[in-house]
């Protein structure tokens, strides 16, 4: 048997330094392990899971970060620790919101978790005749359609027993089309993987939740890196149909499930045949044949009806990136956490602008991406789609700019002429200035990363619902029969869209203004009013949870005193009766013996 | 066919079969699930890309301009199938799951069943290939098993 003390030290030194990545990579991972088991989210304040963060998640965050920058720049390394330091990033980013709180996070994951089960029950897809606006999930309804068969085949209860995951299965998703694309453009690895870790530090928009555009927005990128790679003009056509059958499998995919991605896509496909080099028009016919397809027969009722609103909304630009009434962050910690997501946002963009100002090789060759950049900003004069208009476009435009910020955080990228230039720069410039060259990117990187936390669970004040929450709301659904009416602030409670078949809602802070006034000066009286048309067997409830204030107050509606203030009123009424009531909230019950009248 | 490439070939029905039987372990059951989600998630792309795949592989992909590692294309085109593995699984499953609601037959079953047996005839039908690139001489016929 061989002596340790026989070896080479050569030898024991090559192994330690091989296994330095993998040492770093498991403590980033050991100190978040480390902070998800000392984190307590059962009183998070404005600032929402920033404050509430054991200090070990920053540390972890920070070190898989620098991590990540030696590994990716270091040529003698193997190709996959980039990966699993990106995976390690994914785990970091998307899981830690699913360790941490014990029921899913956001209310519009909660209404489709509300869609699938109501598509379970109804059993067929229907029309706004039984649903009214809700009608709309039925026209689109390829997500909702596949949940409720994956609900059934797990033999779950609902959605919500997996939905905390989809963050990090969708930005999984992600992951191939945007390696493919852009080692469409590039062999070096370091600008790869550097484009992969800002594109997901900078998708903060928290589109990756429990929705069809999640997967859309996979299937969006795929269709692109099939393009991309496939298209270009080679003369020579065969396989092409087959290509196209790929496409077309994946753009009817999208056309059935979400209204925005398929635009998006055609307007990206358009702009990508302006270029001699992807000027072929199959991908972007088959695309818009696929959507006008749809557009003309499935989702015919609710075009017609939008139709109008929508093209009031073209060429109103200053409407179509407001945000609106309700979305006005207030308070120091949503004023903070809002600066944050812009200053990220902001940076990434400018990173975006120095590397196609800096990297002039690049910049030809890979003036696809810049074009996919670019592609999706007619849409902010298009429409405002329900005020989010400006964070989707953000978000399509992220694959191209994070290829292009990379670029300028890469002082030179590995072409046949940069090389010989990098070499010269290397020889020529001074230890210090050197440094600086690894350094400075590295606390962009790192600023750019941390930033991303307050950015993405900076809100979850407001998008967290403790398991007392859901309990109470469940007790709404569990008394309320057909025809019940549920009052509440706003929408933002779990199973807000439970039963939306046969159960109504009214959000009085989403009324007219005066209307708003009229209840806070009688909260009592208005409400009962509003409630007095509800018939038996059906019942009127009043519901009043946490998530409620937390979204009036950080979204510059009513305080929580104000809100206060109309649940005392409630309570105190002769009007209503106390139905449920736990730490999250109560729940009143508009009494229907004459007490409307009153 | 090598033994090895029949049993890549086999896998994907292997796996909605197994689906469908594990469909009677009870609801929630990490086999039950690890099952159903395997197979939703690659089991029909893997058949239906197996079933293209030669015909797919001769158009030739874009690369990078200065590109100089022989195995760099060779590793994308790896990629690019893993994509269309996972992105055909995911659009068959909601368009089978879609037409199904469309037609008012819907059952979580049904969908399973439906997959399953999609994947079975990919997997058994012969692999389609593209015609040649010179007319007149074919080396393969399209849908040869060769």
């Amino acid at each position: 048997m061989t002596d340790l003390s026989d070896l080479p030290p050569a030898l024991t030194w090559r192994r330690a330094r091989a296994a330095w990545p993998a040492a770093v990579l498991l403590l980033a991972l050991a100190l978040w392990a480390y902070a998800v088991r000392h984190t307590d989210v059962s009183a998070l304040d404005d600032f929402g899971l920033v404050t509430a963060l054991h200090p070990s998640f920053w540390a972890g965050l920070a070190v898989l970060t620098a991590g990540f920058w030696l590994t990716v720049r270091d040529p003698a390394r193997s190709r996959l620790w980039p990966g699993a330091y990106v995976l390690g990033l994914l785990v970091m980013e998307r899981a830690t919101q699913a360790v941490l709180y014990p029921t899913p996070l956001y209310a519009w994951a909660w209404k489709h978790d509300g869609v699938v089960e109501h598509l379970l029950t109804a059993g067929e897809l229907q029309g706004a005749e039984q649903v009214g606006d809700m009608a709309v999930y039925d026209q689109w309804p390829g997500f909702f359609a596949a949940q409720a068969a994956l609900v059934r085949l797990l033999g779950v209860d609902s959605a919500a027993m997996y939905m905390a995951w989809w963050p990090l299965v969708s930005s999984l998703l992600l992951l191939l089309p945007l390696l493919l694309i852009y080692r469409t453009f590039t062999e070096d690895r370091r600008l790869i993987w550097t484009a992969l870790w800002l594109f997901y530090v900078a998708n903060w928009v928290g589109q990756d939740y429990f929705s069809p555009q999640s997967v859309a927005f996979a299937l969006h990128l795929g269709v692109l890196a099939v393009v991309l790679r496939r298209y270009g003009r080679t003369g020579d056509r065969r396989g092409q149909a087959l290509w196209t059958a790929a496409i077309a499998l994946m753009a009817v995919t999208i056309v059935i499930s979400h209204q925005l991605t398929p635009a998006m896509l055609a307007a990206t496909l358009l702009v990508l045949c302006l270029l001699r080099r992807y000027r072929d028009w199959v991908p972007l016919v088959t695309v818009v044949s696929i959507f006008l397809a749809w557009c003309m027969t499935a989702a015919l009722p609710f075009l017609s009806a939008a139709l109008p609103e929508m093209l009031r909304s073209v060429g109103d630009v200053g409407a179509n990136v407001s945000t609106g009434y309700g979305t006005t962050p207030t308070g120091t910690g949503a004023v903070a956490t809002s600066w944050a997501a812009r200053l990220l946002s902001g940076s990434v963009l400018l990173l975006g602008a120095v590397g196609v100002w800096r990297q002039r090789v690049l910049r030809h060759r890979a003036l696809p991406l810049l074009l996919i950049a670019l592609a999706p900003l007619p849409m902010l004069v298009a429409n405002s789609y329900g005020s989010e208009m400006i964070f989707r476009v953000l978000m399509f435009m992220l694959p191209g700019v994070a290829f292009f910020a990379a670029a300028a955080l890469l002082p030179t990228v590995r072409t046949l002429a940069g090389e010989a230039r990098e070499q010269q720069t290397v020889r020529s410039a001074a230890p210090r200035r050197r440094a600086l060259a690894a350094g400075g990117p590295l606390v962009a990187l790192l600023a750019l990363t941390l930033a991303f936390v307050p950015s993405y669970s900076g809100k979850d004040r407001i998008s967290y619902f403790p398991p007392e929450e859901v309990e109470l709301v469940q007790r709404v659904f569990d008394e309320a029969g057909e025809g019940s009416l549920v009052v509440a602030a706003n929408r933002n409670y779990p199973l807000a869209y439970a039963s939306y078949g046969s159960v109504d809602h009214y959000w009085f802070l989403e009324d007219d203004r005066r209307h708003v006034d009229a209840i806070v000066a009688d909260p009592a009286a208005t409400l009962a009013r509003d409630m007095r048309g509800v018939e038996r067997p059906g019942r009127a409830y009043v519901l009043f949870t946490r998530g409620q204030v937390a979204n009036s107050e950080m979204n510059g509606q009513l305080d929580g005193e104000q809100l206060e203030r109309i649940r005392k009123s409630v309570a105190g009424s002769p009007r209503f009766r106390l139905v449920a009531e736990n730490s999250a909230g109560s729940l009143y019950e508009l009494r229907q013996d004459g007490g409307a009248a009153r | 066919m090598t033994p090895q490439e029949l049993v890549v070939r086999m896998l994907p029905p292997f796996g909605g079969w197994l689906a469908l039987a594990a469909l009677a372990l009870p609801g929630g059951s990490p086999l039950r699930g690890a099952a159903v989600a395997v197979f939703l998630a690659a089991g029909p792309g893997a058949a239906l890309v197996g079933l293209c795949a030669p015909a797919l592989r001769v158009r030739p992909a874009q690369g990078p301009v200065d590109g100089r590692d022989p195995g760099f294309a060779r590793r994308s085109d790896l990629l690019e199938r893993l994509m269309l593995i996972v992105f055909v699984s995911v659009g068959a499953v909601m368009i089978v799951a879609t037409v199904l609601f469309a037609t008012h037959a819907f059952t979580a079953q049904r969908v399973l069943l439906a997959l399953t047996v999609l994947t079975t005839l990919a997997a058994f039908s012969p692999r389609l290939r593209a015609s040649p690139p010179t007319p007149g001489k074919p080396r393969t016929g399209k849908g040869s098993a060769l």
